[in-house]
């Protein structure tokens, strides 16, 4: 059986049954100004970016900053930024699901809608970054005239497959947790919305037989994506690990990758969770305990990263490979100093903060925290890729890369993309699971025991 | 660009019918276009489509007058390469010759004759107006008003502007080159008596000191001096030449140098005297006869008299002397060495060095005298221009050059043909001349035209017509023997030739009776044509010290302001003097030493610069007694602290889209004084300024250092005596354990058992290179072959910043040394694909785009390509390039062969799309191309039957080509050379290309 | 909801101990045709209820390894069929293709899941009558029974603590 409660040590009086499905639902009701506006916001922004991609395919990759030696970017730096992003999703809602940590409940939802829609943008990237767009779907083993198929060796397709796979199972994961409390909302909703709740709750009753398949499906769906979101970024990390680029090719990337994708993940969760408990107001079901267990799995996450850092430069020195450490000099205190030290102050030293009870239960140090560590991990990418590129093998042939204004607005973009379906599901889906939250609180038994 | 003179496809067609015909007979094309739209309506011999047909010419780029083939394919011509039979370059070609062909097909040619109207702007006019207007005012002018100025042309073309000229009653051409020898001339003049420039055997020479000649640049013949020197001084089993350079700064030619020797700016003659000085007092070698005219100049030349005023230490002085009559050697003065107030000195002096050591006769070569017409001084020009100020010119002809750039910009031609009553300019292109002449005939390219060319005595190139003319151009001699004829008279009378090229044939029959040969003319001809010339080898010719040699002044030092640096103003290896400014290819090619492309520079030696606060790329004003320009610093270690130099060729006004304001016009810095032999200086006193502003430098190249790597790795030749052939320096990654070089072998045969599939079983070729590093001199001639041969666009320089540059052969140029007292060391190497057995390209490629060809290339598929540039981020030499904008497209801006100049694209090579990668080959369509011909004549490919485009065109051999599973293939037996090395081995990417070590030949205390 | 249920008593619960006790009183008394609605699935109730393991997970297993076999099959064929070299390393690679194998066993496997919990809750679909408080917080029981048996149900489900009980014809 799924989940068993366990006592909430806040919360003193826990809230009915009843009143979990009315708050949650209220926060379908009719949306304010404010989030009209900021899907304005968001679509203009969204409009730029769509923009600066279409002028980059008309013209050719060259209106983008590229400067060989370095011939990835910012745009492979933003997919990978996104896939971390979306790895804190799956492993609340499946691995803490395994593990039956009964806070993930009411903060899941959140993070799963989180986790497609990021797998959503991180697709956009690899088909933003070629050369030739019109061609992308090439890297699918499709049958063509001439019988030429893939090349399964290369990592890149390794990712094709990886990131596939992760959309499709995570968003197959979030349905199915999702119809229940479909089925919930459907009761109470009216008009078009309850023809839309009709038919994607799939004509759920929560008969017993429904349960009974339901809690197995759910349980092995857990039960793939744990492996899935490990493999997912370890084969990103791939991308670079299997390359003999010095500053790439390190048998470590795989866990370190993992890392510093849940840590990036989990980030963006709290700052995705602190306004939106504010706006629909269900403080009661995501309080500060949810945001100390988050700040707990920030800080694990982001001593692993901290140790991976430092276990680089090691090996680089421990080699005694003069082009690795050439490559690791290069990131500390060559052309891109700041980008380096902008992700080890981010990433490995700020997070210490969260060692201090107080600061793991302040919402607003959290929410400042997690932009910081948002901003660290993408320079963390930023440096693996653009720097160790800069700084290779030849002499001769190394270069320094600034982007313009077409990678700025694709980069920007990429956020509207992302938080315009944020918002859309948002005020037609309960970003609070109904069922999951009614679960850990036990059903009400008659007043005297037995019989 | 599809404006009405555009090429449209009617014109086209009557090109390729016209070419088609006219190549049925060796003759060429004949002048006038065919009436013919249909091509092939009767399929002319020797011209099928698809199969190139090759007409042999000779280069007119600079006076050495290489032979070269033209490779034409369906009435096109698509490349140039050397002509193997002409004794001048020997099959090669330097990357001013290849570029030739965009001279042909340049965009901004003059496309019919052009008159300047009242309104001063220049409207097209008929060929007859045209020559009308000529006769008219010839008949209006008295002899001594007509003035004609020309290029260096020693041949039949001379020959017909002087008898012209005398028909006229009016005085011989100036013939003016910017770079003329005056002070050669003149030194020849003072020393042997002779006015003539002598031959210099490089490959004869073991020891070779040259005081400033940039002779694997620009100096004379530079094809011809590299083949000689790679002899004389590349490294054969156990031994090579020494070659030591002495110039204030380190040119391309002195990278190649086993020692360079910076002596104060114009003390090069004193150091050649000091040196003659302890020959001859020292009796090193036996006394030649005349040594004693010379005796008391000598005298006043110790060693330690010298030492002081040249900057060089006596002992040194005295260890050249000794070195220098070890072995056959020589000594040559000349390039910007020979082109400074004390120039003629300078060259006198080394004439003296190389007597009294017995190299006159040796290596030294009177008789077989370079371009014998030669060039008339500059101050000739002068005279001229002073003339034409005063209204003493009434009609002023100019042709083939350009004086209103490549002069000082003080001598203001331009501004003089504003006084002259009527000018007319020939140039094929609106130069500044041209842009000031009331009259412009565009001649004919070299390629379109009949002509000849005498690049020494007894050797006499051809030129033939190899296509149909592209534009509505007319050949000069043709013009001017129609003036004549309509001027009638006695001036008509004079030329019996009908057309410039029967004139042409008239003096070819004298030569052959000249010559002794008494076959019918026509097959004379023929053969002449077939063979691009007729080569006889001139009588030596003995020469003695001359009484005059006596008054041999020194040379008054120097007097310059105390913070003043000497500017050096050096021609431009690959602009020259500014006449190859409108080709890309040669704007592009970076600069062998700087690796500066699209601009004008200033380099300052680091420790000067720092001195004044100056960082790479500020921009400087530099100031002499002569004008003002801008350019920004690049920081070069070659150079004496107090100079600082600046490339000539850059800075026009005019001349077309590609060299139209470009840099700055260095020539604005150099004084018109007449020097005591009669040319102009390129050394100035100068002064610099910090604009305060920057700018990022269009350069190539990276890091200048190569971190102790071992790219390019060098060995010395006591060392390689001594069985030593490792490289020089600290090796980089720590040698491999015996047991683990043993698994990954084991690994390798497992994996190559595995790949033994398909039409990768059986025993195929696997094509390889090699090449000689103590033979490559970084000349680039090869970078720019391969842009001809696999149509490789040029980028401009806004994307050259951008390291976006397209080259897929580009030489890499690495500083060793230079600092805290070491003597500073260049080190080059030519990087194209490795074509890796192992190649880290290709297993990232998602689309198989990047595959192993069963003969061992790395293959790139273009249409296949998606652009994740996967590829060139894991290739360790990154020798991929991407396609950033669509340069092959006519409606992109990036586009890069406006037409015409599409026309050299190479049929047989495809033109790649924007947002795909493309690489070197090895050209695998020379490759195929062989093979075809080999299976069609049913026969096995030779060894050294396939060139690869760089490697037809090195000057001076470096790169050997061939299938290294054939035991007995030349490439098969360098590759186990001694000095043979693979870059960045260690990655165990099994390379196709093996370097051989450079040798550096040091003497003992250097060593 | 679809009305063509067979006709039936429906009782609404407040307390899950009594609809427990009360589905065991049912099947005691030999009730087969027996629909019970949960907001949450619960522990006593799935008891109560007493259905063997969801046959789901054979769905899981079978799926995964389709997606393992698939996954070797495709690309080894797919490298064979037009063999090409790279990199000098064997036409056919079987540690590389061992990630595109992992990725397609959990896809299938993932999909075969869904595709189970879809085939299998529609086998057993309960086409009972129901009311929307039961996704909220109440249990349902339906209990489908010919008009001359119902009132010995509804008996039975109102002394079991239903809050409200309801005939449905």
């Amino acid at each position: 059986m799924a989940t068993i409660a366990e006592p909430q040590r806040t919360a003193p009086q826990q809230p009915t049954y009843h009143e979990i499905t009315r708050d949650v639902v209220a926060t379908l009701g009719r949306p304010s100004r404010t989030y009209f506006v900021l899907l304005a916001v968001v679509l203009v922004v969204l409009a730029l970016g769509a923009f600066a991609l279409l002028w980059q395919i008309r013209w050719g990759l060259g209106v983008a900053g590229y400067t060989p030696p370095v011939l990835w970017g910012v745009y492979i730096t933003t997919f990978v930024f996104w896939v971390g992003i979306a790895h804190s999703g799956t492993l609340i809602s499946a691995i803490l699901y395994l593990f039956r940590s009964a806070w993930r409940t009411s903060v899941y939802r959140t993070a799963e809608v989180m986790t497609v829609f990021a797998v959503l943008t991180a697709g956009l990237f690899p088909l933003i970054h070629v050369g030739r767009i019109w061609y992308a779907y090439w890297l699918f083993p499709y049958p063509n005239q001439r019988q030429l198929w893939v090349n399964f060796k290369s990592p890149l397709l390794w990712d094709v497959f990886a990131v596939s796979t992760y959309l499709t199972v995570s968003t197959l994961f979030l349905i199915v947790g999702l119809v229940p409390d479909v089925a919930a909302v459907r009761e109470k909703a009216t008009g078009w919305r309850r023809k839309l709740y009709e038919v994607t709750s799939l004509g759920w009753r929560g008969t017993d037989q429904q349960w009974r398949h339901y809690i197995r499906a759910y349980l092995y769906l857990a039960a793939l994506a744990t492996p899935l979101v490990l493999s997912v970024h370890s084969v990103v990390s791939w991308d670079f690990a299997m390359s003999i680029v010095p500053g790439w090719h390190a048998t470590i990337f795989a866990p370190y990758f993992v890392a510093g994708a849940i840590y990036s993940g989990v980030a963006m969760v709290v700052t995705l969770l602190v306004p939106l408990r504010k706006v629909f107001k269900v403080e009661r079901y995501i309080t500060v305990d949810h945001f100390e267990n988050l700040s707990k799995l920030l800080l694990l996450t982001g001593l692993i990263v901290g140790y991976a850092y430092a276990v680089e430069y090691f090996i680089a020195w421990y080699s005694g490979n003069p082009f690795e450490q050439a490559s690791f000099y290069n990131r500390a205190f060559g052309e891109y100093w700041w980008a380096t030290w902008t992700m080890i102050i981010c990433n490995g030293f700020l997070p210490l903060l969260l060692f201090f009870r107080k600061v793991r239960r302040s919402i607003p140090a959290l929410f400042v925290l997690s932009l910081f560590v948002n901003l660290g991990m993408w320079f963390e990418r930023f440096v693996i890729i653009v720097v160790s590129l800069s700084f290779e093998y030849e002499p001769y042939a190394m270069g320094h890369y600034t982007p313009t204004w077409v990678e700025w607005s694709i980069l920007a973009g990429s956020f509207a993309w992302f938080f315009l379906w944020f918002l859309l599901f948002a005020k037609n889906f309960p970003m609070v699971s109904i069922t999951e939250v009614k679960e850990i609180i036990p059903m009400p038994r008659k007043a005297r025991p037995g019989t | 660009m599809a404006n009405g003179d555009g090429m449209n496809r009617r014109r086209f067609l009557k090109v390729l019918g016209a070419a088609g015909g006219g190549a049925a007979a060796l003759s060429g094309c004949s002048g006038d276009a065919t009436d013919k739209l249909i091509p092939y309506l009767v399929p002319p011999d020797n011209q099928i489509p698809g199969i190139a047909t090759w007409y042999a010419s000779t280069c007119r780029e600079c006076p050495a007058g290489c032979g070269v083939h033209a490779r034409v394919r369906e009435g096109r011509v698509v490349k140039v390469e050397g002509n193997p039979e002409s004794p001048v370059n020997r099959g090669r070609l330097c990357a001013r010759g290849l570029a030739s062909l965009q001279g042909l097909y340049n965009p901004d040619r003059i496309r019919g004759p052009m008159a300047k109207g009242a309104s001063g702007e220049f409207e097209p006019i008929s060929w007859d107006d045209a020559i009308a207007r000529i006769t008219e005012r010839l008949q209006g002018a008295t002899g001594d008003l007509i003035r004609f100025v020309t290029g260096n042309e020693a041949g039949t073309f001379d020959r017909l502007v002087t008898e012209w000229l005398r028909a006229l009653g009016a005085a011989d051409p100036v013939v003016y080159e910017p770079f003329g020898y005056e002070a050669l001339r003149h030194a020849s003049r003072q020393v042997f008596g002779v006015d003539q420039l002598p031959r210099y055997d490089f490959g004869a020479a073991r020891y070779v000191i040259s005081f400033g000649a940039d002779f694997l640049e620009t100096w004379l013949s530079p094809v011809e001096h590299a083949r000689g020197f790679a002899e004389g001084h590349g490294y054969r089993d156990g031994s090579m030449g020494r070659y030591v350079h002495v110039e204030p700064r380190m040119s391309m030619t002195g990278m190649s140098a086993d020692e360079w020797i910076a002596p104060r700016p114009g003390s090069e003659a004193l150091l050649a005297l000091g040196m003659a000085h302890v020959i001859v007092t020292e009796r090193l070698v036996p006394r030649q006869p005349d040594t004693f005219r010379v005796e008391q100049l000598l005298d006043a030349h110790a060693p330690a008299d010298v030492a002081e005023r040249t900057g060089i230490a006596a002992a040194t002085i005295e260890r050249l002397a000794r070195e220098f009559v070890a072995e056959p050697s020589v000594a040559a003065a000349g390039g910007v060495g020979a082109q400074h107030e004390q120039a003629h000195v300078t060259a006198a002096a080394v004439n003296v060095l190389n007597y009294v050591a017995g190299n006159i006769g040796r290596t030294v070569l009177y008789g077989a005298d370079l371009n014998p017409a030669g060039p008339s001084s500059y101050a000739e020009l002068g005279s001229l221009v002073r003339a034409m100020r005063n209204g003493g010119v009434g009609v002023l002809f100019v042709h083939g050059v350009n004086p209103a750039h490549a002069a000082p910009a003080g001598t203001d031609f331009a501004g003089a043909m504003e006084r002259v009553g009527f000018s007319v300019s020939f140039s094929r292109f609106w130069d500044e001349t041209a842009m000031h002449a009331d009259l412009v005939l565009p001649d004919h390219d070299p390629l379109e035209q009949w002509n000849d060319f005498e690049p020494r005595a007894g050797a006499y190139a051809l030129q033939q017509p190899v296509m149909q003319p592209v534009f509505d151009t007319r050949q000069s001699g043709d013009v001017l023997l129609a003036v004549a004829r309509q001027a009638g008279g006695t001036i008509a009378a004079r030329f019996t030739a009908e057309t410039y090229k029967d004139y042409l044939q008239q003096g070819w029959q004298r030569l052959q009776r000249q010559l002794g040969d008494f076959r019918p003319f026509d097959a004379f001809w023929t053969e002449a044509l077939q063979r691009g010339g007729v080569w006889r080898d001139a009588p030596a010719r003995a020469v003695r010290l001359a009484r005059t040699v006596t008054d041999l002044q020194e040379p008054a030092t120097r007097s310059a302001p105390l913070d003043a640096l000497t500017l050096i103003a050096y021609p431009s290896s690959a602009l020259y003097d500014g006449r190859g400014a409108n080709r890309p290819w040669l704007q592009e090619l970076p600069d062998p030493v700087t690796k500066m492309t699209w601009s004008t520079w200033v380099e300052i030696h680091p420790e000067t610069a720092a001195a004044r606060g100056i960082r790479e790329g500020d921009i400087l004003e530099v100031t002499t007694s002569a004008g003002t320009v801008e350019a920004p610093a690049y920081l070069y270690p070659g150079l004496r602290r107090d100079v600082i130099a600046m490339p000539l060729g850059q800075g026009h006004t005019a001349f077309g889209r590609y060299a139209e304001g470009r840099g700055a016009n260095v020539y604005a810095l150099l004084s018109t004084d007449v020097t005591d032999f009669g040319g102009f200086s390129h050394y100035a006193a100068s002064t610099l300024r910090h604009t305060g502003r920057h700018e990022y430098l269009a350069k190539t190249e990276g890091k200048s250092r190569q971190m102790g790597r071992g790219i390019a790795q060098a060995v010395t030749l006591a060392a390689l005596q001594h069985g030593e052939h490792g490289e020089e320096h600290g090796g980089h990654a720590a040698p491999v354990p015996e047991h683990v070089e043993q698994l990954l072998d084991e690994v390798q045969e497992a994996q190559d058992a595995d790949t033994r599939y398909g039409d990768y079983a059986g025993d195929l070729p696997r094509w390889a290179l090699a090449v000689d590093l103590s033979k490559c001199t970084g000349c680039s001639a090869c970078v720019t072959a391969c842009h001809s041969e696999n149509n490789i666009p040029t980028v401009g320089p806004d994307l050259v910043r951008r390291g976006r540059e397209m080259a897929w052969i580009r030489i890499e140029r690495y500083f060793e040394g230079g600092e805290d007292g070491e003597p500073l060391e260049a080190r080059v190497l030519p990087m194209m694909c490795q074509q890796c057995g192992h190649a880290p390209c290709e297993p990232v490629c998602p689309v198989f785009a990047a595959y192993s060809t069963p003969d061992g290339l790395n293959g790139q598929v273009y249409n296949r390509c998606v652009g994740t540039r996967y590829c060139s981020n894991n290739c360790p030499y990154k020798v991929r390039y991407f396609n950033w904008f669509d340069h092959q497209n006519p409606a992109d801006p990036a586009f890069s062969f406006p037409d015409p100049l599409h026309w050299l694209l190479n049929p047989d090579v495809t033109v790649r799309s924007k947002g795909v990668m493309e690489k070197c080959t090895f050209c695998v369509q020379r490759i195929r191309g062989k093979q075809h011909e080999a299976k069609l004549a049913g026969r096995e490919l030779e060894d050294g039957e396939i060139l690869t485009a760089c490697q037809q065109t090195c000057p001076s051999d470096a790169i050997v080509f061939g299938d290294l599973n054939d035991p007995s293939s030349r490439v098969h037996q360098l590759s186990r050379d001694e000095r043979g090395y693979s870059v960045l081995g260690d990655l165990n990417t099994r390379p196709g290309v093996t370097y051989l070590r450079k040798v550096r030949n040091l003497t003992v205390d250097e060593a | 909801m679809n009305k063509t249920h067979p006709g039936g008593i429906l009782a609404a619960y407040q307390h899950v101990d009594a609809a427990a006790a009360a589905i065991k009183a049912l099947k005691a008394k030999g009730y087969r045709d027996v629909t019970v609605y949960t907001p949450v699935p619960n522990v006593e109730i799935a008891q109560a209820v007493g259905h063997k393991v969801s046959p789901v997970r054979l769905w899981t297993l079978l799926g995964g390894l389709l997606g393992c076999a698939s996954g070797f099959a495709l690309t080894l064929w797919m490298s064979y069929d037009w063999p090409l070299v790279v990199g000098g390393k064997p036409v056919g690679s079987v540690i590389p293709y061992v990630v595109i194998a992992f990725e397609l066993t959990i896809l299938f496997g993932a999909g075969a899941t869904i595709l189970g919990l879809l085939f299998h809750s529609w086998r057993t679909r309960q086409a009972g009558a129901y009311d929307g408080r039961f996704t909220d917080d109440q249990i349902g029981i339906f209990v489908a029974c010919p008009v001359e048996r119902r009132p010995a149900v509804e008996e039975l489900l109102r002394h079991s603590g239903a809050v409200e009980v309801r005939v449905e014809t």
